[in-house]
């Protein structure tokens, strides 16, 4: 199962980030960047659930144990949530998560939360580049479990 | 009688009078509220041993005036022994009472039914520790122990041969003996969450040793005192100022020293934490004794820290901690029970504590002082500025 | 069915070159038929192509499959095919997953072969975890009431209501204002055909008043919606008329005798009313409505009441109603140069508002058509137009309000233009956006009459002493700065959200977007549909449009919302949140999670339990993510169901 794995085998270390979207907005970005073809680097894995307010705390800290270098909450700008409101409760969670990363010693860049529209398919692009290259900058999580790929 | 109003009151019962505490106001008090009606149910301490009690909940007044006496023992979750919507009045701590409140918000607790009897508290003891510190520096035989007082900064332990032996407190605590750590760092004192406070802090004259200092917090504290009074069981006479100035010194003496051990317990962290927590959680053996004792958290047996970490995780911290981090980050009021629980010696309720505390001030949200909704429930803190 | 092995079947699409170009199809097709429980694969030149259909089909037959992930596009696109395509071969619908390897691969590593085909594995393991945990679902329904309540009587709202009352369906028409007719009522003329506004719209309002399907709740405003697709409770204030208006023949003589006068308005606060009214002479109903606020209590009026109809002790009342569907047509407002005293309007008597513009052209207005300008009531030989106020502006509102400012501006100068062809009339604009049919030919019409278009925007306006106002301006096309003097300036004012649509949007937990507008469910496949099902938006309530737009806003709801009573019931999503009662310890959360009123805490001590109203439910799960306890679950999206997906990201390596 060596190949399966998240890096182009080229030299340079890839993070592995976990990106949570929303049905509506956020996953609709991802879609229109794949329309757009906006090119950006192969380091995100998107989970896509129906709103940000099913992003369970659970979850963003499953995927931190399991070795992910970044976790992405993404979901639609404040105003726009298909749900009404679920965006400011996930405002509310990510608080307490960022508090929380924090405390624990995990770099505060590791954990982003960000509004993208379905829509801004560019803006989703930078996005993942722009935190690529942010946890490119402070290497891998030091919850990685050793071994895992 | 209104909310705000402080009395010195106790038992009319000559018996309750000199068996109970400070004349025996409490015991009265939750005496007469069961005979009048006020209530259904009273907790009371039943004493297991001399440094050890258990609440129980009855329906009969002998039982409430049998259980006289001062005796501290750790939160209670209500919930777990009476359905909601009884009528109950409990003594409680400041942390028996803030967790009630908690308890009250998650729907385990009606707390229109009931009745929280505050009592002032400078901290209690760990029994397996007492008897330690009883064995080691005291050099007593634990057997021999009737009764056990604090007095002018000292422990003090009388023997039944009447002797009496004091330790400093602070030379105690300095040694890791003493009141347990989550208490030597707790800053609240006198339950003004509580429907009414009750204490010997302030009781001052003829009257101290044998009266009990009350203020008046909130409706249901006045009904139950004046239930007591109409039913003949309490009389009071209103605080002097003196008094009042005396118990508001005690309290802020006990919050300095609750700072000072703050600073020494919650110390920054040197190093990195993620080293720090790792080191300290190494050792849990994932029995979730932690969370069955907490008494903020109204989950059942079904929880969402259990249902998705298991003992078998080859994490490199336990998913089940990282879960209860964040749930307790508004709720938890650092009782230590926790702490005292644990198998693995683990100071959870220090590293509760780091995270919850943060989260706590920024939201300007402390639990269990009132019914306001903890942040996790609300949906307008981005409006609000947060 | 639920303990079953899973049997699952990987199908990777090469969408023709679209995947196949730039990742390795087959090596993510070998690298499934390696994970538990894979027992068959297969890539697909087109999977969504009939013949991309037929394999999975045959694959789920050949292998006895109960789980199809298919490695393709989107599923915001496409679920619902390999859904259907799943089903018709005995797959549960619930029980395919999508894993998208287009649109977050190929397309976006186009020049990374290894990392994109690396990627697309990944994510197949993770599709194919998940799968191994998804439970067939079945979709539900519920029996939808077959009357219909339409807010809002404009011209959206009535069009809506008259489709329903022709189709068969009982319809409650409801305003807030004394009469129907809504804001073009107030217009003079209409762009581009420049017929009088009440002369094509008078035939419609007694069209909606003589349909026998039709109750008109003029005056009346609704308070609160509660319920479901197909089964919602509106609760409606008919606030007092402080008359019977059975028995009120809109005769007008208490009109007459009324002493007392307040701005009308109707006339945009031009010219005056009496506390005792008609609201204007095409009104339906004709009735009158006394402004209590204003009463001095002379009983003038029930005197001259000769039916006597007046009712001075009249209550609010409130009715509930059912109802099967919503149209939410509650227009919108025109934006307030107030207060910011835009171009210097509040400022300068003579800079008014193009509504105010319409009401002083209207032979029923204030002036009797004759248009002047307040500061001296004299007829305006120059008359200035600014286009664009409080749109397109990034101190105001960014959106442009869809040509209506535009338009409105263009057919008054042509009217003035027309009426006094010796006149000079400006037009300040920064593009003109005449797109719709006939719009291009009104304003090539106005410039051949001679009215002067200058493209910039005024950049200051100063009032002389006789009133006048200088427009400062750069002519943009000139390069030059002009200083044009003219007699009255009109605001061009734009397009704004009803002050109302907040607590609209909060009563029907519609969504609203940036612009303050209320959200449809897709802007260009669902524009009349909602997030919420049965409700549906028609007109300006969801963003600024014309007349012609409206109206066929207003049959388009009719057509959606038919389409739901006709069938007689509704699907309930199979998405939906579940509470487990046993581990559930009442604790609340939920109840103030969810922003659809799904959770109830019901019963009384030891009974106490959460009710959960599931037709209600949206499938956000946000409550899911609140509980504590697990209790409560999203079918779809379990905890453990995403958390399959989370645990399967990494794999050990092994190097």
């Amino acid at each position: 199962m060596a190949e399966a794995t998240g890096t182009t085998g080229t030299e340079e270390w890839q993070p592995k980030i976990v990106m949570f979207c929303c049905n509506w907005c956020s996953y609709g970005g991802a879609d229109s960047a794949g329309m757009g073809r906006f090119q950006m680097p192969p380091t995100v894995r998107v989970i896509r659930v129906m709103c940000s307010g099913r992003m369970d705390p659970v979850f963003i800290l499953n995927a931190f144990l399991e070795g992910a270098d970044g976790v992405i909450f993404s979901g639609c700008h404040i105003g726009d949530c298909h749900y009404v409101s679920g965006n400011y409760k996930a405002t509310i969670k990510y608080k307490f998560l960022k508090a929380m990363v924090n405390e624990l010693g995990l770099e505060d860049e590791r954990l982003k939360l960000d509004w993208i529209s379905a829509s801004e398919g560019e803006r989703y692009a930078q996005v993942v580049t722009e935190f690529t290259e942010q946890i490119k900058k402070v290497g891998p999580s030091p919850l990685k479990p050793e071994g895992v790929i | 009688m209104e909310i705000g109003d402080c009395y010195v009151g106790w038992a009319t019962d000559e018996d309750i009078r000199t068996r109970g505490a400070s004349g025996g106001l409490v015991t009265a008090m939750l005496a007469a509220a069961l005979e009048k009606g006020l209530v259904e149910a009273v907790v009371v301490l039943k004493k297991l041993g001399e440094f050890e009690a258990v609440p129980v909940v009855t329906s009969d007044p002998e039982e409430v005036k049998a259980a006289a006496g001062s005796m501290h023992s750790v939160p209670i979750v209500l919930s777990r022994y009476l359905e909601y919507g009884t009528k109950v009045a409990l003594p409680a701590k400041p942390c028996d009472a803030r967790s009630t409140i908690e308890q009250a918000k998650r729907g385990q607790v009606d707390i229109d039914t009931t009745y929280i009897v505050g009592l002032n508290c400078g901290g209690t003891m760990h029994p397996a520790m007492t008897r330690k510190m009883l064995e080691t520096v005291y050099k007593l035989d634990p057997e021999e122990i009737a009764g056990e007082e604090i007095d002018k900064g000292k422990l003090i332990f009388e023997t039944k041969d009447g002797k009496e032996h004091a330790i400093k407190i602070d030379e105690l605590e300095e040694e890791g003996y003493g009141r347990r750590e989550s208490c030597q760092y707790c800053a609240v004192n006198i339950p003004t969450m509580a429907d009414i406070a009750c204490g010997n802090w302030g009781v001052i004259g003829d009257l101290a040793g044998k009266g009990t200092f009350v203020e008046i917090n909130t409706e249901k504290g006045i009904a139950i005192l004046e239930n007591a009074i109409d039913a003949g069981a309490v009389e009071i006479t209103p605080a002097d100022d003196k008094g009042k100035v005396i118990r508001a010194k005690v309290d802020g003496a006990m919050m300095k020293v609750a700072a000072a051990a703050n600073e020494k317990y919650l110390a920054p962290i040197e190093g990195s934490h993620l080293d720090y927590y790792m080191n300290a959680l190494k050792d849990c053996i994932h029995c979730g004794a932690c969370k069955t004792v907490c008494p903020v958290c109204a989950c059942g047996e079904t929880a969402k820290c259990t249902e998705f970490s298991s003992a078998a995780d080859t994490y490199k911290m336990s998913l089940f901690h990282l879960v209860r981090f964040v749930h307790l980050m508004d709720s938890c009021i650092g009782c230590g029970q926790c702490t005292d629980v644990c198998p693995a010696d683990i100071p959870l309720t220090h590293i509760y504590q780091r995270f919850a505390v943060p989260m706590q001030e920024e939201f300007e949200y402390k639990p269990g002082m009132d019914m306001t909704t903890p942040p996790f429930f609300g949906v307008d803190l981005i409006e609000e500025g947060h | 069915m639920e303990n079953e092995e899973p049997r699952i079947g990987v199908f990777v699409c090469e969408c023709g070159v679209n995947i196949g170009g730039y990742l390795d199809t087959q090596a993510v097709a070998d690298y499934a038929l390696t994970l538990p429980n894979v027992v068959h694969t297969k890539v697909n030149k087109f999977t969504c192509a009939d013949s991309g259909q037929a394999e999975i089909q045959a694959g789920i037959k050949e292998h006895n499959l109960n789980r199809v992930v298919v490695a393709s596009c989107t599923p915001r696109t496409h679920e619902p095919t390999f859904r259907a395509c799943c089903k018709e071969a005995g797959v549960n619908p619930y029980q395919f997953e999508f894993v998208n390897i287009r649109d977050q691969c190929s397309w976006i590593h186009m020049w990374d072969w290894g990392g994109a085909t690396a990627k697309a594995k990944d994510l197949v393991r993770m599709g194919v975890a998940r799968s191994r945990l998804l439970e067939p679902l079945e979709e539900s329904s519920v029996p939808v009431d077959q009357n219909v309540l339409v807010i809002g009587a404009g011209v959206a709202g009535m069009q809506a209501a008259i489709d329903f009352g022709d189709m068969g369906y009982n319809v409650y028409l409801v305003d807030k204002e004394p009469s129907i007719g809504g804001r073009m009522s107030r217009f003079d003329k209409v762009f581009p055909t420049n017929d009088c506004s009440i002369c094509i719209l008078g035939p419609k309002m007694v069209e909606v008043g003589r349909n026998k399907n039709i109750n008109i709740m003029t005056y009346s405003e609704v308070t609160d919606v509660g319920g479901f697709v197909g089964n919602f409770e509106a609760t409606i204030l008919h606030k007092p008329r402080y008359l019977d208006t059975d028995i009120c023949t809109g005769c007008a003589s208490c009109q007459e005798v009324c002493p007392v006068e307040v701005p009308k308005e109707f006339n945009e606060g031009f010219g005056t009313r009496k506390a005792i009214y008609i609201p204007f002479p095409q009104a339906v109903p004709l009735r009158a409505v006394l402004d209590m606020e204003n009463c001095i209590g002379c009983k003038a009026c029930e005197k001259a009441c000769e039916p006597g109809a007046i009712r001075y002790d009249q209550e609010p009342v409130y009715e509930t109603l059912k109802v099967g569907a919503i149209i939410v047509a509650v227009g919108m407002d025109t934006f307030d140069p107030l207060p910011h005293n835009n171009y210097g309007y509040g400022l300068y008597d003579n800079v008014i508002t193009t509504m105010e513009f319409e009401r002083l052209l209207n032979a029923a207005g204030p002036t009797g058509g004759h248009v002047v300008r307040p500061s001296d009531a004299v007829e305006p030989t120059t008359v200035g137009f600014v286009n664009c106020v409080g749109s397109r502006d990034v101190n105001e509102n960014i959106y442009c309000s869809g040509g209506v400012c535009c338009m409105f501006n263009i057919k008054n100068a042509q009217l003035l233009k027309e009426k006094r062809p010796e006149t000079n009339h400006y037009i300040f604009y920064m593009d003109i956006r005449a797109t719709m049919r006939g719009f291009e030919e009104a304003y090539n019409r106005a410039r051949d009459l001679g009215v002067k278009f200058i493209r910039g925007k005024p950049v200051e306006i100063t009032e002389k002493e006789n009133g006048n106002l200088v427009v400062r301006v750069e002519d943009t096309l000139k390069g030059e700065i002009a200083n044009v003097e003219v007699d009255l300036l009109v605001l061009g004012t734009g397009l704004v959200p009803n002050e109302g649509i907040n607590e609209m949007g909060s009563i029907l937990k519609l969504p609203r977007s940036a612009d303050g507008f209320l959200t449809e469910l897709h802007p260009k496949l669902a524009p009349v549909d909602t997030t919420t099902d049965g409700v549906f938006v028609a007109g300006c309530a969801a963003g600024p449009r014309d007349i012609t737009y409206s109206t066929a806003h207003g049959s388009a709801t009719a057509g959606r919302a038919t389409r739901l009573l006709s069938t007689g019931e509704a699907p309930i999503m199979g998405i939906t949140a579940k509470i487990n009662e046993d581990a559930c310890v009442v604790c609340g959360v939920c109840v103030d999670k969810c922003p659809y009123g799904v959770f109830e805490i019901v019963g009384t001590n030891g009974d106490r339990h959460i009710n959960v109203v599931e037709a209600l439910c949206k499938g956000c799960g946000t409550c899911v993510t609140a509980c504590p306890t697990g209790a409560l679950e999203q079918s779809h999206f379990k905890n453990d169901q995403v958390l399959a997906q989370v645990r399967n990201v990494f794999v050990y390596g092994g190097e």
